[in-house]
């Protein structure tokens, strides 16, 4: 047998399959479609309706209370760069799009992270299912969304929802491994049902480490929103693409900049939650 | 609406800075893009000389020698599968920018993540520049790349380097600054000169974090790389990047495969590699 000539096209085999699900799962698709857009538009349509100063004004009020002073000069500063490129409807399209994704991925990854710290034997299943899912480039979460949604925004927010999970999962389930078992122990001693235990001993002890999750989770969902732009997401990513395939630098330079504003702000403000957190445990 | 005129004169700037630039630095871009071209056809050539059963098998042997039997006939029939799907080039285009990124952010992220490693203030001091270069998404690092060097393999390469470097320097210089303090006493009171006390004790050391940060930046290369389809630069990225624009389902899974595979195949293999450094030492 010669193996050079030798020719195999999983592809080939795999596209058919594919057409079937579209033609015959369309129903699902659709409602799946419909859903996402629907919440999205409300979203951005919520961010949007607000006037940019408001809302900035807003959001660095809540940033002052929640997290600090600091915090909340970045935000104004972040959130008025975006309105002063004229990036602020794009910039919103992203906000929203990470808002929804990263609120799907917390709602799949925090049961089945609390799970696997319950049972070893699901964490044994899931753990090399994360490992590879980290280790495979973001790029190829959009292949798959995309031949089911086409184009637009669906794709790119079930390949954001999935590239979020593994991370808050996996920190998930280690905030909750943290947690000391002696306050397990008391809290059953003295009688607690499993629901008091979870809410009033194990979340508030395994805080910190799902923090970190959440932080995680929020940047790497930006950064495949962002690369989303190339499936038609619309939003930031889509304004530089626009800039490097038209050659338009100065979009491309406006909106790059944009994003950065956007991811510093994102991670401040979750890091700050954080930093807030720890202080009073430490004195 | 006041911004409008502000972004009209940022466009305007942007664009005239960018010309003088290009003017002015014009050989000094041809110069780096011939140089990482230059680079890149090398370890593409070098790539492309044997036949592909030889590499699937060089990897499988490798995979045998470090992780197990299991993964080296896998990875050879995975890497083989490759080439039945006719992505032989692409695959081979995508590994050689990804191993020259790789070593460029090496040469430069070693060096530096062990200085940073003796000298605490420098380490300090990059500290918010790695975390920014790390929270930005990398899909932005394409914009000054093609700014400045055009369409093609150049500007893959510095936009993946960018993305790279950071793991490296980190974990290198985590390494250095792991060493136990015994050793270094030991070392000290042996009255052993610097460069041995560098080689024979802090590098021993150092060297699983540093195994584990050049696994990190491969890793980072790999994502990077194939988000560079965009700009042009061959390989994978670009048959992914077509093929989904298309919508040509089938080329599109294909290309996903040989992604997968190869990215699986050389993380497994580093990280085992790392491992074994880790258990020698310890």
């Amino acid at each position: 047998m010669n193996l050079s000539t030798l020719q195999f096209s999983p592809g080939a085999f795999l596209a058919p399959s594919v057409d079937w699900l579209n033609t015959n799962l369309h129903p699902l698709f659709a409602a799946i479609s419909y859903l996402v857009e629907t919440v999205l538009s409300a979203i951005e349509a919520a961010l949007l309706f607000v006037p940019p100063y408001a809302l900035i004004a807003i959001v660095v009020v809540l940033a002052f209370f929640a997290v600090g002073l600091r915090a909340a000069i970045l935000a104004g500063l972040c959130l008025g760069f975006c309105l002063l490129v004229g990036l602020w409807t794009a910039s919103m399209q992203t906000l929203a799009l990470v808002t929804v994704a990263v609120m799907i991925s917390v709602l799949i990854a925090f049961p089945i992270g609390v799970l696997c710290s319950r049972h070893k034997t699901l964490e044994a299943v899931v753990r090399p299912i994360l490992d590879v899912m980290q280790t495979v480039p973001p790029w190829v979460y959009l292949i798959p969304a995309v031949m089911i949604f086409s184009l637009g925004r669906v794709p790119a927010i079930i390949a954001t929802i999935v590239y979020g999970i593994p991370p808050m999962l996996r920190l998930t389930t280690l905030a909750f491994n943290q947690v000391p078992k002696v306050f397990i122990e008391l809290g059953s001693a003295i009688g607690a049902p499993p629901r008091s235990i979870l809410w009033k001993i194990e979340i508030p002890l395994a805080k910190q480490t799902l923090l970190v999750g959440l932080n995680q989770c929020i940047l790497l969902s930006l950064a495949m929103v962002v690369l989303a732009g190339l499936v038609g997401a619309g939003g930031l990513g889509a304004e530089v693409t626009r800039g490097l395939t038209r050659m338009e630098m100065g979009l491309g330079l406006r909106a790059g900049l944009a994003i950065v504003a956007v991811a510093v702000l994102l991670d401040r403000l979750s890091r700050g939650l954080l930093d807030r957190d720890r202080l009073p445990k430490a004195r | 609406m006041d911004s409008s005129a502000f972004t009209d004169v940022f466009d305007e700037w942007t664009d005239s800075a960018l010309e003088w630039v290009s003017d002015n630095g014009e050989s000094l871009f041809d110069y780096i893009r011939q140089v990482l071209e230059g680079l890149y056809d090398g370890i593409l050539w070098l790539l492309q000389l044997p036949p592909f059963y030889l590499i699937a098998l060089v990897v499988a042997l490798i995979g045998w020698r470090l992780v197990n039997v299991w993964f080296a006939l896998l990875s050879g029939i995975a890497l083989a599968l490759c080439f039945w799907m006719g992505l032989w080039p692409e695959t081979m285009s995508t590994l050689a920018l990804v191993l020259t990124a790789t070593v460029i952010a090496l040469a430069i992220g070693i060096p530096i993540g062990i200085a940073a490693g003796f000298f605490t203030a420098l380490d300090r001091f990059m500290e918010p520049g790695l975390d920014l270069i790390q929270t930005l998404p990398p899909y932005i690092y394409l914009l000054p790349a093609i700014a400045l060097l055009g369409y093609g393999p150049a500007t893959a390469l510095i936009a993946t380097v960018i993305v790279a470097v950071p793991p490296a320097i980190r974990l290198t210089s985590l390494g250095i600054r792991m060493t136990p303090k015994e050793f270094i006493e030991l070392g000290e009171a042996l009255g052993v000169t610097p460069a041995k006390m560098f080689f024979k004790i802090r590098l021993p050391f150092a060297l699983p974090s540093i195994m584990a940060g050049i696994n990190q930046s491969l890793m980072m290369a790999f994502g990077m790389v194939v988000i560079a389809g965009i700009v042009g630069s061959g390989g994978l990225g670009e048959t992914i990047y077509g093929a989904i624009r298309t919508l040509d389902i089938a080329t599109s899974i294909n290309g996903a495969i040989a992604i997968v595979v190869l990215t699986m195949v050389i993380d497994r293999i580093t990280q085992s590699a790392a491992r074994l450094g880790t258990g020698r030492k310890a």
